[in-house]
Protein backbone atom coordinates (compact mmCIF):
# COMPACT_ATOMS: atom_id res chain seq x y z
CA UNK A 1 0.00 0.00 0.00
CA UNK A 2 1.48 3.23 -1.22
CA UNK A 3 0.93 5.99 1.56
CA UNK A 4 1.22 9.68 1.56
CA UNK A 5 4.35 11.26 2.39
CA UNK A 6 2.63 13.77 5.05
CA UNK A 7 0.57 10.36 6.05
CA UNK A 8 3.74 8.79 6.86
CA UNK A 9 5.20 11.85 8.51
CA UNK A 10 2.21 11.79 10.58
CA UNK A 11 2.59 8.12 12.17
CA UNK A 12 6.45 8.54 12.69
CA UNK A 13 5.98 11.53 14.54
CA UNK A 14 3.28 9.71 16.81
CA UNK A 15 5.66 6.67 17.21
CA UNK A 16 8.71 8.78 18.07
CA UNK A 17 6.46 10.23 20.41
CA UNK A 18 5.82 7.16 21.83
CA UNK A 19 8.98 5.89 21.81
CA UNK A 20 10.61 9.15 23.55
CA UNK A 21 7.97 9.47 26.06
CA UNK A 22 8.02 5.53 26.75
CA UNK A 23 12.57 5.99 27.67
CA UNK A 24 12.16 8.77 30.19
CA UNK A 25 8.87 7.21 31.81
CA UNK A 26 10.83 4.56 32.99
CA UNK A 27 14.25 6.13 35.28
CA UNK A 28 15.40 2.65 36.04
CA UNK A 29 16.28 2.31 32.38
CA UNK A 30 17.58 5.90 31.94
CA UNK A 31 19.41 6.39 34.99
CA UNK A 32 22.01 3.79 34.83
CA UNK A 33 23.48 5.06 31.34
CA UNK A 34 23.79 8.67 32.74
CA UNK A 35 25.07 7.74 36.36
CA UNK A 36 27.61 4.70 35.17
CA UNK A 37 29.72 7.11 32.67
CA UNK A 38 30.62 9.42 35.49
CA UNK A 39 30.63 7.58 37.99
CA UNK A 40 33.82 5.91 35.60
CA UNK A 41 34.80 9.46 35.01
CA UNK A 42 34.64 10.53 38.01
CA UNK A 43 37.09 7.00 39.07
CA UNK A 44 39.29 7.54 36.32
CA UNK A 45 39.95 11.15 37.34
CA UNK A 46 41.83 10.21 40.35
CA UNK A 47 42.95 6.72 39.55
CA UNK A 48 44.65 8.04 36.49
CA UNK A 49 45.70 11.95 37.14
CA UNK A 50 49.49 10.77 36.73
CA UNK A 51 48.49 9.33 33.73
CA UNK A 52 48.54 12.06 31.62
CA UNK A 53 52.16 12.78 31.58
CA UNK A 54 52.88 10.05 30.42
CA UNK A 55 54.65 9.81 26.61
CA UNK A 56 51.35 9.24 24.09
CA UNK A 57 49.21 11.58 26.11
CA UNK A 58 47.92 14.52 24.16
CA UNK A 59 48.77 18.01 26.18
CA UNK A 60 45.20 17.95 28.64
CA UNK A 61 44.97 19.48 32.27
CA UNK A 62 43.25 16.62 33.40
CA UNK A 63 42.18 13.28 32.74
CA UNK A 64 38.46 14.24 33.00
CA UNK A 65 39.42 16.36 29.93
CA UNK A 66 40.71 13.76 27.96
CA UNK A 67 37.73 11.42 29.05
CA UNK A 68 35.00 13.69 28.12
CA UNK A 69 34.67 11.95 24.27
CA UNK A 70 34.97 8.27 26.42
CA UNK A 71 32.09 9.37 28.76
CA UNK A 72 29.87 10.63 26.04
CA UNK A 73 30.14 7.42 23.91
CA UNK A 74 30.16 4.50 26.51
CA UNK A 75 26.98 6.26 27.62
CA UNK A 76 25.38 6.60 24.47
CA UNK A 77 26.17 3.30 23.36
CA UNK A 78 24.75 1.86 26.51
CA UNK A 79 21.70 3.98 26.50
CA UNK A 80 20.74 3.37 22.74
CA UNK A 81 20.12 -0.47 23.67
CA UNK A 82 17.43 0.44 25.35
CA UNK A 83 15.05 1.74 22.20
CA UNK A 84 16.24 -1.92 20.34
CA UNK A 85 15.33 -3.56 23.56
CA UNK A 86 11.53 -1.90 23.57
CA UNK A 87 10.88 -2.90 19.65
CA UNK A 88 11.13 -6.43 21.01
CA UNK A 89 9.47 -6.25 24.05
CA UNK A 90 6.52 -5.08 21.03
CA UNK A 91 7.06 -7.88 19.17
CA UNK A 92 6.82 -9.95 22.25
CA UNK A 93 3.44 -8.06 23.70
CA UNK A 94 1.70 -8.48 20.21
CA UNK A 95 1.57 -4.13 19.92
CA UNK A 96 3.59 -4.77 16.63
CA UNK A 97 0.99 -7.21 15.34
CA UNK A 98 -1.27 -4.51 15.99
CA UNK A 99 0.74 -1.76 14.52
CA UNK A 100 0.42 -4.20 11.59
CA UNK A 101 -3.06 -4.49 11.90
CA UNK A 102 -3.60 -0.85 11.29
CA UNK A 103 -2.96 1.08 8.40
CA UNK A 104 0.22 1.90 10.01
CA UNK A 105 3.57 3.11 8.10
CA UNK A 106 5.83 -0.07 8.15
CA UNK A 107 9.01 2.03 8.59
CA UNK A 108 8.02 4.60 11.21
CA UNK A 109 7.71 1.12 13.13
CA UNK A 110 11.56 1.07 13.40
CA UNK A 111 12.22 4.68 13.01
CA UNK A 112 9.57 5.46 15.08
CA UNK A 113 11.37 3.54 17.62
CA UNK A 114 15.08 4.88 16.95
CA UNK A 115 13.64 8.33 17.32
CA UNK A 116 13.48 8.36 20.67
CA UNK A 117 16.63 6.35 21.39
CA UNK A 118 18.60 8.55 19.02
CA UNK A 119 16.90 11.95 21.13
CA UNK A 120 18.06 10.10 24.47
CA UNK A 121 21.40 9.95 23.03
CA UNK A 122 21.40 13.82 22.09
CA UNK A 123 20.17 14.47 25.42
CA UNK A 124 22.61 11.66 27.41
CA UNK A 125 25.39 14.03 25.32
CA UNK A 126 24.25 17.21 26.50
CA UNK A 127 23.91 16.12 30.17
CA UNK A 128 27.72 14.85 30.54
CA UNK A 129 28.49 18.01 28.81
CA UNK A 130 26.86 20.19 31.54
CA UNK A 131 27.86 18.05 34.41
CA UNK A 132 31.44 17.88 33.46
CA UNK A 133 31.74 21.39 32.44
CA UNK A 134 31.86 22.72 36.04
CA UNK A 135 34.69 20.52 36.92
CA UNK A 136 36.49 22.34 33.88
CA UNK A 137 36.09 20.13 30.81
CA UNK A 138 35.38 22.32 27.96
CA UNK A 139 35.35 21.76 24.71
CA UNK A 140 38.13 24.30 23.01
CA UNK A 141 36.01 24.06 19.55
CA UNK A 142 33.09 26.44 20.84
CA UNK A 143 29.69 26.01 20.48
CA UNK A 144 30.10 24.41 17.18
CA UNK A 145 32.50 21.90 18.99
CA UNK A 146 29.22 21.37 21.93
CA UNK A 147 27.07 20.88 19.09
CA UNK A 148 29.44 18.34 16.97
CA UNK A 149 28.95 16.33 20.26
CA UNK A 150 25.23 16.30 20.97
CA UNK A 151 24.63 15.95 17.13
CA UNK A 152 27.07 13.20 17.27
CA UNK A 153 25.15 11.21 20.25
CA UNK A 154 21.93 11.79 18.52
CA UNK A 155 23.59 9.77 15.40
CA UNK A 156 25.57 6.91 17.24
CA UNK A 157 22.44 6.18 19.19
CA UNK A 158 20.82 6.07 15.75
CA UNK A 159 23.70 3.91 14.17
CA UNK A 160 23.41 1.44 17.47
CA UNK A 161 20.06 1.39 17.87
CA UNK A 162 19.78 0.20 14.09
CA UNK A 163 22.47 -2.43 14.68
CA UNK A 164 20.37 -3.48 17.60
CA UNK A 165 17.03 -3.64 15.81
CA UNK A 166 18.70 -6.29 13.46
CA UNK A 167 18.54 -8.50 16.79
CA UNK A 168 15.37 -7.53 18.08
CA UNK A 169 13.45 -7.67 14.46
CA UNK A 170 15.47 -11.20 14.11
CA UNK A 171 14.74 -12.78 17.52
CA UNK A 172 11.92 -10.88 18.95
CA UNK A 173 13.42 -11.52 21.93
CA UNK A 174 14.28 -8.10 24.53
CA UNK A 175 16.52 -10.53 26.21
CA UNK A 176 18.99 -11.75 22.99
CA UNK A 177 18.73 -7.42 22.34
CA UNK A 178 19.76 -7.05 26.42
CA UNK A 179 22.50 -10.36 25.29
CA UNK A 180 24.30 -8.34 22.78
CA UNK A 181 25.35 -5.84 25.34
CA UNK A 182 28.33 -7.15 26.04
CA UNK A 183 29.11 -6.78 22.41
CA UNK A 184 28.96 -2.89 22.84
CA UNK A 185 31.25 -3.21 26.15
CA UNK A 186 33.92 -5.08 24.35
CA UNK A 187 33.62 -2.89 21.53
CA UNK A 188 34.09 -0.36 23.75
CA UNK A 189 37.24 -1.13 25.46
CA UNK A 190 39.16 -2.38 22.63
CA UNK A 191 39.07 0.93 21.28
CA UNK A 192 41.23 4.13 22.62
CA UNK A 193 38.07 5.47 24.32
CA UNK A 194 40.21 5.54 28.00
CA UNK A 195 43.53 5.46 27.07
CA UNK A 196 44.92 7.17 23.77
CA UNK A 197 46.05 4.38 21.12
CA UNK A 198 49.58 5.90 21.26
CA UNK A 199 50.27 4.18 24.72
CA UNK A 200 49.22 0.49 23.73
CA UNK A 201 50.70 -2.28 22.44
CA UNK A 202 50.83 -4.81 20.64
CA UNK A 203 47.59 -6.83 19.30
CA UNK A 204 45.75 -4.88 21.53
CA UNK A 205 46.98 -1.75 19.63
CA UNK A 206 46.11 -3.24 16.34
CA UNK A 207 42.69 -3.92 16.80
CA UNK A 208 41.86 -0.47 18.28
CA UNK A 209 43.59 0.70 15.23
CA UNK A 210 40.78 -1.27 13.28
CA UNK A 211 38.02 0.07 15.54
CA UNK A 212 36.01 2.97 13.68
CA UNK A 213 34.80 3.97 18.28
CA UNK A 214 38.34 4.71 18.25
CA UNK A 215 38.09 7.77 15.17
CA UNK A 216 35.19 8.52 16.52
CA UNK A 217 36.30 9.16 20.28
CA UNK A 218 39.37 10.87 18.70
CA UNK A 219 37.51 13.09 16.74
CA UNK A 220 35.30 14.48 20.06
CA UNK A 221 38.26 14.54 21.49
CA UNK A 222 40.04 16.74 19.23
CA UNK A 223 36.99 18.79 19.14
CA UNK A 224 37.29 19.28 23.55
CA UNK A 225 41.04 19.46 23.20
CA UNK A 226 42.33 20.60 20.42
CA UNK A 227 39.56 23.41 19.11
CA UNK A 228 38.07 23.10 15.96
CA UNK A 229 39.09 21.25 12.86
CA UNK A 230 37.93 19.52 9.70
CA UNK A 231 39.62 16.30 10.52
CA UNK A 232 37.73 16.62 14.00
CA UNK A 233 34.43 17.13 12.57
CA UNK A 234 34.52 14.49 9.94
CA UNK A 235 35.80 12.17 12.29
CA UNK A 236 33.06 12.90 14.87
CA UNK A 237 30.37 13.55 12.25
CA UNK A 238 30.61 11.20 9.24
CA UNK A 239 32.08 8.01 11.13
CA UNK A 240 28.45 7.69 12.92
CA UNK A 241 26.53 8.90 9.96
CA UNK A 242 28.26 6.14 7.80
CA UNK A 243 27.84 3.35 10.32
CA UNK A 244 24.26 4.69 11.11
CA UNK A 245 23.53 4.45 6.89
CA UNK A 246 24.74 0.76 6.91
CA UNK A 247 23.34 -0.29 9.99
CA UNK A 248 19.58 1.34 8.56
CA UNK A 249 20.02 -0.83 5.91
CA UNK A 250 20.31 -3.81 7.60
CA UNK A 251 17.31 -3.37 9.73
CA UNK A 252 15.25 -2.10 7.07
CA UNK A 253 15.96 -5.18 5.41
CA UNK A 254 15.37 -7.23 8.52
CA UNK A 255 11.98 -5.62 8.77
CA UNK A 256 11.17 -6.71 4.75
CA UNK A 257 12.22 -10.49 6.15
CA UNK A 258 10.16 -10.67 9.20
CA UNK A 259 7.13 -8.73 7.46
CA UNK A 260 7.27 -11.05 4.14
CA UNK A 261 7.50 -13.99 6.50
CA UNK A 262 3.86 -13.45 8.11
CA UNK B 1 21.37 -36.16 58.09
CA UNK B 2 24.39 -34.99 59.21
CA UNK B 3 25.91 -31.66 58.97
CA UNK B 4 29.00 -32.94 56.94
CA UNK B 5 26.64 -34.84 54.56
CA UNK B 6 24.41 -32.24 53.58
CA UNK B 7 27.49 -30.06 53.13
CA UNK B 8 28.59 -32.51 50.80
CA UNK B 9 25.46 -33.38 49.04
CA UNK B 10 24.65 -29.69 48.98
CA UNK B 11 28.48 -28.76 47.43
CA UNK B 12 28.18 -31.81 45.14
CA UNK B 13 24.81 -29.90 43.28
CA UNK B 14 26.39 -26.74 42.67
CA UNK B 15 29.74 -28.36 41.07
CA UNK B 16 26.89 -30.60 38.87
CA UNK B 17 25.36 -27.25 37.73
CA UNK B 18 28.52 -26.24 35.95
CA UNK B 19 27.50 -29.11 33.63
CA UNK B 20 23.84 -29.06 33.56
CA UNK B 21 23.76 -25.18 33.06
CA UNK B 22 26.98 -24.12 31.33
CA UNK B 23 24.85 -20.67 30.72
CA UNK B 24 25.58 -19.88 33.96
CA UNK B 25 29.13 -20.97 34.49
CA UNK B 26 31.04 -19.82 31.61
CA UNK B 27 29.97 -15.98 31.67
CA UNK B 28 31.00 -16.57 35.33
CA UNK B 29 34.36 -17.65 33.47
CA UNK B 30 34.56 -15.11 30.42
CA UNK B 31 33.80 -11.83 32.55
CA UNK B 32 37.28 -12.49 34.39
CA UNK B 33 39.29 -13.13 31.08
CA UNK B 34 37.78 -9.95 29.26
CA UNK B 35 38.39 -8.18 32.29
CA UNK B 36 42.39 -9.43 32.66
CA UNK B 37 42.73 -8.91 28.61
CA UNK B 38 41.08 -5.41 28.20
CA UNK B 39 42.09 -3.86 31.93
CA UNK B 40 45.92 -5.15 30.59
CA UNK B 41 45.66 -4.09 27.11
CA UNK B 42 43.98 -0.31 27.76
CA UNK B 43 46.01 0.26 30.96
CA UNK B 44 49.45 -0.74 29.33
CA UNK B 45 51.26 2.44 29.43
CA UNK B 46 49.98 2.83 33.65
CA UNK B 47 53.49 0.50 34.68
CA UNK B 48 55.62 3.46 33.68
CA UNK B 49 54.22 5.75 35.59
CA UNK B 50 56.56 6.71 38.55
CA UNK B 51 55.99 3.88 41.85
CA UNK B 52 53.94 1.66 40.22
CA UNK B 53 55.32 -1.17 41.67
CA UNK B 54 55.06 -3.80 38.37
CA UNK B 55 56.55 -2.96 34.78
CA UNK B 56 53.79 -5.50 33.66
CA UNK B 57 50.20 -4.46 33.10
CA UNK B 58 49.46 -7.71 33.09
CA UNK B 59 50.90 -8.78 36.28
CA UNK B 60 48.58 -5.74 37.45
CA UNK B 61 45.24 -6.39 35.99
CA UNK B 62 45.20 -10.80 35.92
CA UNK B 63 44.59 -10.56 39.75
CA UNK B 64 41.97 -7.81 39.33
CA UNK B 65 40.00 -10.24 36.85
CA UNK B 66 40.07 -13.46 39.14
CA UNK B 67 39.49 -10.65 42.25
CA UNK B 68 36.16 -9.42 40.35
CA UNK B 69 35.25 -13.02 39.17
CA UNK B 70 35.90 -13.82 42.81
CA UNK B 71 33.27 -11.39 44.35
CA UNK B 72 30.70 -11.90 41.62
CA UNK B 73 30.78 -15.99 41.64
CA UNK B 74 30.21 -15.75 45.10
CA UNK B 75 27.76 -13.23 45.18
CA UNK B 76 26.23 -15.19 42.28
CA UNK B 77 25.25 -17.89 44.64
CA UNK B 78 22.45 -15.69 45.82
CA UNK B 79 21.32 -15.50 42.56
CA UNK B 80 20.87 -19.29 42.79
CA UNK B 81 19.68 -19.21 46.61
CA UNK B 82 16.80 -17.00 44.55
CA UNK B 83 16.09 -19.26 41.83
CA UNK B 84 16.05 -22.02 44.72
CA UNK B 85 13.42 -20.30 46.53
CA UNK B 86 11.70 -18.95 44.01
CA UNK B 87 11.32 -22.44 42.63
CA UNK B 88 10.10 -23.97 45.84
CA UNK B 89 13.79 -25.78 46.53
CA UNK B 90 14.57 -24.12 49.65
CA UNK B 91 11.37 -25.01 50.98
CA UNK B 92 12.03 -28.74 50.44
CA UNK B 93 15.40 -28.15 52.33
CA UNK B 94 13.74 -26.68 55.09
CA UNK B 95 11.78 -29.15 55.98
CA UNK B 96 14.61 -31.76 55.71
CA UNK B 97 15.97 -32.71 59.23
CA UNK B 98 19.57 -30.74 58.98
CA UNK B 99 21.21 -27.98 60.34
CA UNK B 100 20.52 -24.57 58.66
CA UNK B 101 24.71 -24.08 58.51
CA UNK B 102 25.13 -26.69 56.29
CA UNK B 103 22.57 -24.99 54.15
CA UNK B 104 24.94 -21.92 53.58
CA UNK B 105 27.95 -24.06 53.97
CA UNK B 106 26.70 -26.48 51.33
CA UNK B 107 26.74 -24.62 48.80
CA UNK B 108 29.72 -22.27 49.60
CA UNK B 109 32.50 -25.29 49.14
CA UNK B 110 30.53 -25.96 45.61
CA UNK B 111 31.51 -22.36 44.77
CA UNK B 112 34.78 -22.23 46.41
CA UNK B 113 35.40 -25.06 43.99
CA UNK B 114 34.16 -23.27 40.94
CA UNK B 115 36.18 -20.47 42.17
CA UNK B 116 39.31 -22.60 42.10
CA UNK B 117 38.82 -23.63 38.39
CA UNK B 118 38.36 -19.66 37.26
CA UNK B 119 41.42 -18.95 38.99
CA UNK B 120 43.53 -21.99 37.76
CA UNK B 121 42.18 -21.21 34.39
CA UNK B 122 42.77 -17.71 34.50
CA UNK B 123 46.28 -17.91 35.48
CA UNK B 124 47.41 -20.13 32.97
CA UNK B 125 46.04 -17.60 30.00
CA UNK B 126 47.52 -14.78 32.23
CA UNK B 127 51.02 -16.72 31.88
CA UNK B 128 50.61 -17.33 28.39
CA UNK B 129 49.85 -13.77 27.97
CA UNK B 130 53.01 -12.48 29.64
CA UNK B 131 51.92 -12.54 33.51
CA UNK B 132 55.15 -13.51 35.47
CA UNK B 133 54.85 -14.68 39.16
CA UNK B 134 57.76 -12.82 40.80
CA UNK B 135 56.95 -13.99 44.49
CA UNK B 136 56.87 -17.54 43.42
CA UNK B 137 54.68 -20.46 44.79
CA UNK B 138 53.95 -18.44 47.72
CA UNK B 139 52.80 -16.01 45.17
CA UNK B 140 50.72 -18.00 43.86
CA UNK B 141 48.97 -19.00 47.05
CA UNK B 142 48.18 -15.88 48.21
CA UNK B 143 46.07 -15.29 45.35
CA UNK B 144 44.20 -18.03 45.46
CA UNK B 145 43.88 -17.23 49.47
CA UNK B 146 42.36 -13.55 48.20
CA UNK B 147 40.26 -15.20 45.41
CA UNK B 148 38.77 -17.62 47.84
CA UNK B 149 38.46 -15.42 50.56
CA UNK B 150 36.73 -12.66 48.64
CA UNK B 151 34.46 -15.27 47.38
CA UNK B 152 33.31 -16.20 50.26
CA UNK B 153 33.11 -12.51 51.74
CA UNK B 154 30.44 -12.44 47.97
CA UNK B 155 28.82 -15.28 48.65
CA UNK B 156 27.76 -14.29 52.68
CA UNK B 157 26.39 -11.06 51.41
CA UNK B 158 24.54 -12.69 48.04
CA UNK B 159 23.23 -15.37 50.29
CA UNK B 160 22.21 -12.84 53.11
CA UNK B 161 20.19 -10.49 51.13
CA UNK B 162 18.44 -13.32 48.64
CA UNK B 163 17.41 -14.97 52.58
CA UNK B 164 15.99 -11.31 53.30
CA UNK B 165 14.59 -10.27 49.80
CA UNK B 166 13.60 -13.89 48.55
CA UNK B 167 13.25 -12.37 44.93
CA UNK B 168 15.36 -10.60 42.23
CA UNK B 169 15.45 -7.08 43.94
CA UNK B 170 17.79 -8.72 46.29
CA UNK B 171 20.30 -9.24 42.68
CA UNK B 172 20.56 -5.78 42.11
CA UNK B 173 22.07 -4.64 45.39
CA UNK B 174 24.34 -7.63 45.06
CA UNK B 175 25.62 -6.46 42.07
CA UNK B 176 25.92 -2.58 42.29
CA UNK B 177 27.22 -3.17 46.14
CA UNK B 178 30.02 -5.89 44.67
CA UNK B 179 30.61 -3.56 41.79
CA UNK B 180 30.95 0.08 44.31
CA UNK B 181 32.99 -1.85 47.01
CA UNK B 182 35.34 -3.73 44.14
CA UNK B 183 35.94 -0.03 42.26
CA UNK B 184 36.52 2.20 44.78
CA UNK B 185 39.90 0.63 45.99
CA UNK B 186 43.47 -0.26 44.45
CA UNK B 187 41.76 -1.97 41.52
CA UNK B 188 42.92 0.13 38.86
CA UNK B 189 46.00 1.86 40.42
CA UNK B 190 48.04 1.73 43.60
CA UNK B 191 47.35 3.42 46.62
CA UNK B 192 50.58 5.75 46.22
CA UNK B 193 49.78 6.78 42.03
CA UNK B 194 46.24 7.79 42.61
CA UNK B 195 44.80 11.21 43.85
CA UNK B 196 41.86 13.20 45.20
CA UNK B 197 38.70 11.63 47.02
CA UNK B 198 38.98 7.93 45.16
CA UNK B 199 42.33 7.51 47.60
CA UNK B 200 40.74 8.63 50.24
CA UNK B 201 37.96 6.16 50.00
CA UNK B 202 40.48 3.20 48.62
CA UNK B 203 42.90 3.64 52.12
CA UNK B 204 39.71 2.69 54.00
CA UNK B 205 38.04 0.10 51.77
CA UNK B 206 38.95 -3.64 53.25
CA UNK B 207 38.73 -4.39 49.22
CA UNK B 208 41.98 -2.45 48.58
CA UNK B 209 44.07 -5.24 51.36
CA UNK B 210 42.45 -8.19 50.06
CA UNK B 211 43.36 -6.86 46.06
CA UNK B 212 47.35 -6.38 48.12
CA UNK B 213 47.11 -9.58 49.05
CA UNK B 214 46.09 -11.20 45.70
CA UNK B 215 49.55 -9.22 44.35
CA UNK B 216 52.04 -9.78 46.76
CA UNK B 217 53.29 -12.59 44.33
CA UNK B 218 53.28 -10.40 41.32
CA UNK B 219 54.99 -6.68 42.27
CA UNK B 220 58.66 -6.54 41.26
CA UNK B 221 60.84 -8.21 43.92
CA UNK B 222 62.05 -4.17 44.45
CA UNK B 223 58.53 -3.00 45.98
CA UNK B 224 58.01 -3.05 49.04
CA UNK B 225 54.52 -5.12 48.61
CA UNK B 226 56.67 -7.93 47.19
CA UNK B 227 55.99 -11.03 49.67
CA UNK B 228 55.75 -8.86 52.56
CA UNK B 229 53.76 -9.63 55.58
CA UNK B 230 52.82 -5.86 55.74
CA UNK B 231 51.12 -6.39 52.79
CA UNK B 232 49.48 -9.64 53.77
CA UNK B 233 48.21 -9.32 57.25
CA UNK B 234 45.59 -7.02 56.59
CA UNK B 235 44.11 -8.89 53.50
CA UNK B 236 43.93 -11.80 55.72
CA UNK B 237 42.11 -9.99 58.82
CA UNK B 238 39.95 -8.37 56.21
CA UNK B 239 38.44 -11.67 54.25
CA UNK B 240 38.53 -13.20 58.78
CA UNK B 241 36.18 -10.31 60.10
CA UNK B 242 33.98 -10.16 56.62
CA UNK B 243 33.73 -13.70 56.26
CA UNK B 244 32.47 -13.61 60.06
CA UNK B 245 30.53 -10.98 59.44
CA UNK B 246 29.15 -11.75 55.71
CA UNK B 247 28.57 -15.74 56.37
CA UNK B 248 26.50 -14.94 60.02
CA UNK B 249 24.54 -12.39 57.87
CA UNK B 250 23.46 -15.56 55.67
CA UNK B 251 22.82 -17.98 58.60
CA UNK B 252 20.49 -15.62 60.76
CA UNK B 253 18.59 -14.29 57.18
CA UNK B 254 18.12 -18.12 56.63
CA UNK B 255 16.70 -18.59 60.56
CA UNK B 256 14.25 -15.57 59.81
CA UNK B 257 13.56 -16.91 56.48
CA UNK B 258 12.48 -21.09 58.55
CA UNK B 259 10.81 -18.57 61.15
Amino acid sequence: MRRKPAETARHLVALSRRSTLAIFRQPALVGPSLIFPLFFAALGSSAFSRAISLPGFPAVDSYLQFTLAGTVTQGVLFGSVTGAAALATDIQDGFFDRLLAAPTSRTSILFGRLAGSSLFGAMQALVFLLVLWPFGVTVQAGILGYISIVVAGFLTAFAVGALMSVVALKTGSAEAVQGTFPVLFILLFLSSAFFPRETMSGAYRRIADLNPISYMVEGQRSLSIDGLSLTALTQTLAIPTGIAILTTLLALRQLQSRLASR
Amino acid sequence: MNTQRTVGILAKRSIRNIRRLPSAFFPALAMPIFNMIVFAGTFFAVTKIPGFPTDRSINWYMPLGIMMGAAFGGVGLGFTAIRDIETGFYDRLRMTPTSRTSLVIGPLVGTLTRIVMMTTIVIVLGIALGARFTGGVLGVLCLYAAALGLSTIGAGWGLGLAFRFKDMRGAAIMQLSIFLVMFLSSAQVPLNVMSGWLHTVARFNPATNILRLSRVGLVNESSPDHLAWNSVWGGLLAIALISALTLGFAVRSLQKLSD
